[in-house]
């Protein structure tokens, strides 16, 4: 099993890598034969990369949630399944590229470095944990979606204002679409970021003794989810629209990646694995 | 079969002569029958406001491109016209010429779908007036198929390729779904009256007009249906609209910058699209500068134009695959016609020789013997036939050869005294 995991781990960023070649193919040529094939590539590689986390937990004895790099390829994982989720609702399917880049350098950072850990404290086998975990996860997923169809929003935006209608003014879905997508992504990360916010804000405290309402990413991912909040909140209330909403989606997302630098690599906070 | 054909199009001929041979329906179903009585077996007769085409096969060798001009010309009673005005098509040339043209590649506008659509409605004038015959209807059938391989193969039609359209296209980048949104359309002359025309053929939710000839706006707004807005006072309802196009004949800015901070300021800010295809321009240009308003002249939907129609030449290679292909199919159905007769001629002339040499000598035979007598026969001729059999079907397939072949199908039916051609144009 454990080279199997092995072979996996390696195949993996080349599997991402081959569907995001297919789908950039079809963002250039817009050949009509691989319309669905892509998706089917994509499906492909969701199942080896759930094969692949199904089989470390159990080699390992643990949800792969104890360290930056088993996160890394959870994340990996998240962002891709939620796009193909969003495909499948959407029918949208220009915009894949944009966001399997994402899961191809989170699952190489991965890969290149996640370890063979059969030995983990015994609080990183809590369900409760593995919950908070996996809606924080998901919850950057959608954060991280919601950022990258603001960037697009923002590209489009600025070709049509500068009169420029070039391959991204042929594939991209209109800009009304892209800010659905922003916002509907960002609603969704809000919600699971609620979610591991208040288990982890319950649950921590008893389990980790290191706990501290200081810490670096507790403080970090609070100021995230104040940001989306007021976003959203003004969103809903018709007072912010457009670029500028965009624009504090993608302020969230560089916040996001920046709490997580600072805690897992600068800080010492108790939510340093690595 | 005499393939013949005449076309005046945008290549041989001024807007002027194509307008003055131009036919309406009630017109060409007149010619048709002029054309019938002498002239043609069957046909079609094409007519756009580009071109006036009239095909078909001729009743006798002697039916020439000057008697189908002077056919046209007569029934219009138009004078001064020589036949350099028109291109002249025979034989299979025709066909790939028609073939073009319902694959939208022969039109003024590279890729132009309405050209199917008219060819296809010329076939079914032709077909109510009993002018489509055995050879026209197999034409028909293959122009139709190609013409639905292009749609689906190629994105030869595409995009948009004029500046109302590339308005429309503009605008569908921005909102997805114009059934939610309201429209201004500023000046109701003829670029105006397209551009509202455009907008409530696409969906758009509320349509309102404007011009300085209130009379003139009100006119169109009862033909539209829409609302319509006093030009002293729509600069008071701007904010109410999500798209703006003007095209009026102002010599100066109709709406200044300052008028659309002020409407978007109204719209809270809400995307606004402004599309001015007046020349000079109405509205100050500075103001693309204003968050979330999206401001095009004609100029940048020159742009979109263009590009589109670049894209759709690249698709022109493709188009011409289909185009070579469906040829090859029609010929080798032409080839067939020549050649599935003759195998059936010379089957029933063996067939025939067989049962009566049979039937002289089947007296001859125990009535044990005269079922096995018909077997054996019978597969004796299917072996003598077989090899000719399959040498006769290579004929369809081989275009290379096309004389060679022709001759020796004539040698075959010399040899074995058949003739059956004739027999099934007939049919």
């Amino acid at each position: 099993m454990i080279s199997t995991i092995h072979l996996l781990n390696v195949l993996l960023p080349i599997f991402y890598f081959i569907t995001f070649l297919i789908y950039l193919y079809d963002f250039q040529k817009e050949d009509k034969t691989l319309s669905n094939s892509k998706r089917l590539f994509l499906f492909i590689t969701l199942c080896v990369h759930l094969l692949y986390i199904i089989l470390r937990t159990i080699a390992f004895d643990h949800m792969p949630i104890t360290n930056v790099f088993e996160i890394f390829t959870l994340l990996a994982f998240s962002i891709s399944f939620s796009y193909f989720i969003l495909e499948l609702v959407t029918d949208i399917r220009g915009t894949g590229m944009f966001i399997i880049i994402l899961s191809i350098a989170f699952q190489t950072v991965s890969s290149f470095f996640i370890k063979d850990l059969f030995f983990v404290r015994e609080e990183l086998r809590s369900n409760l944990l593995g919950t908070h975990v996996f809606s924080a996860l998901l919850g950057y997923a959608g954060i991280t979606i919601s950022a990258v169809y603001g960037f697009l929003f923002l590209m489009l935006y600025n070709q049509l204002k500068q009169n420029k209608f070039g391959i991204l003014f042929d594939r991209l879905p209109n800009l009304e679409i892209l800010e659905k997508l922003c916002f509907y992504s960002a609603v969704i990360g809000f919600i699971l970021l609620t979610i591991a916010i208040v288990i982890g804000v319950i649950w921590l405290p008893q389990s980790n003794l290191n706990f501290s309402y200081t810490d670096p990413k507790l403080l970090g991912t609070l100021a995230i989810w104040i940001i989306y909040g007021i976003g959203i909140f003004r969103k809903i209330y018709g007072k912010l629209r457009g670029r500028k909403l965009v624009i504090v989606s993608i302020i969230g997302f560089i916040l996001a990646i920046g709490s997580t630098i600072i805690s897992n690599f600068l800080a010492k906070s108790f939510h340093s694995f690595y | 079969m005499d393939l013949i054909g005449i076309s005046l199009n945008h290549r041989t001929a001024s807007v002027e002569l194509r307008e003055s041979l131009s036919l309406s329906n009630t017109e060409i179903v007149e010619l048709i029958s002029t054309l019938k009585q002498s002239l043609l077996k069957e046909g079609l007769v094409i007519s756009t406001c580009n071109r006036t085409e009239i095909i078909g096969v001729a009743s006798s060798q002697n039916v020439s491109f000057d008697d189908l001009i002077n056919a046209l010309l007569n029934f219009k009673k138009v004078d001064g016209i020589n036949s350099e005005s028109f291109e002249k098509y025979k034989s299979v040339k025709i066909i790939e010429h028609l073939f073009r043209l319902v694959a939208g590649i022969d039109s003024m506008l590279i890729g132009d779908n309405q050209i199917f659509k008219q060819v296809k409605d010329a076939f079914q004038i032709a077909d109510e007036q009993n002018f489509i015959g055995f050879y026209f209807k197999k034409i028909m059938d293959y122009s139709l198929h190609l013409g639905k391989r292009v749609i689906t193969e190629t994105a030869i039609s595409e995009g948009a390729v004029t500046v109302s359209f590339a308005a429309v296209q503009l605008i569908e980048k921005i909102f997805s779904n114009l059934s939610k949104k309201s429209a201004l359309v500023i000046g109701t002359g003829e670029t105006g009256e397209i551009a509202a025309k455009h907008l409530r053929d696409r969906g758009v939710a509320r349509l309102a007009l404007t011009n300085r000839t209130f009379e003139k706006a009100e006119r169109l707004a009862k033909e539209l249906n829409t609302a319509v807005f006093p030009f002293d006072n729509f600069k008071d309802h701007l904010h109410k609209f999500d798209i703006i196009v003007s095209a009026t004949g102002s010599q100066d800015f109709i709406l200044s910058k300052s008028d659309i901070e002020k409407t978007i300021k109204k719209r809270n800010y809400e995307s606004l699209v402004i599309v001015d295809i007046a020349v000079p321009r109405d509205v100050d240009p500075d103001c693309r500068n204003i968050e979330n308003v999206f401001y095009n002249d004609i100029d940048s939907l020159n742009i979109i134009v263009e590009q589109n129609l670049l894209k759709r030449r690249n698709e022109i290679p493709k188009v011409e695959k289909i185009i070579s292909e469906e040829l090859n199919n029609f010929s080798d159905w032409l080839n067939s016609l020549q050649v599935s007769p003759i195998i059936k001629a010379l089957r029933d002339k063996f067939e025939s020789i067989r049962s009566e040499e049979v039937q002289n000598n089947i007296n001859k035979f125990s009535s044990e013997d005269k079922e096995k007598l018909e077997i054996i026969t019978k597969k004796i001729i299917n072996k003598i036939l077989h090899h000719p059999t399959v040498e006769l079907k290579k004929f369809v397939n081989d275009n290379s050869t096309q004389d060679l072949n022709r001759m020796k199908l004539s040698v075959i039916q010399e040899l074995f005294g058949i003739n059956t051609i004739k027999e099934q144009e007939k049919n």
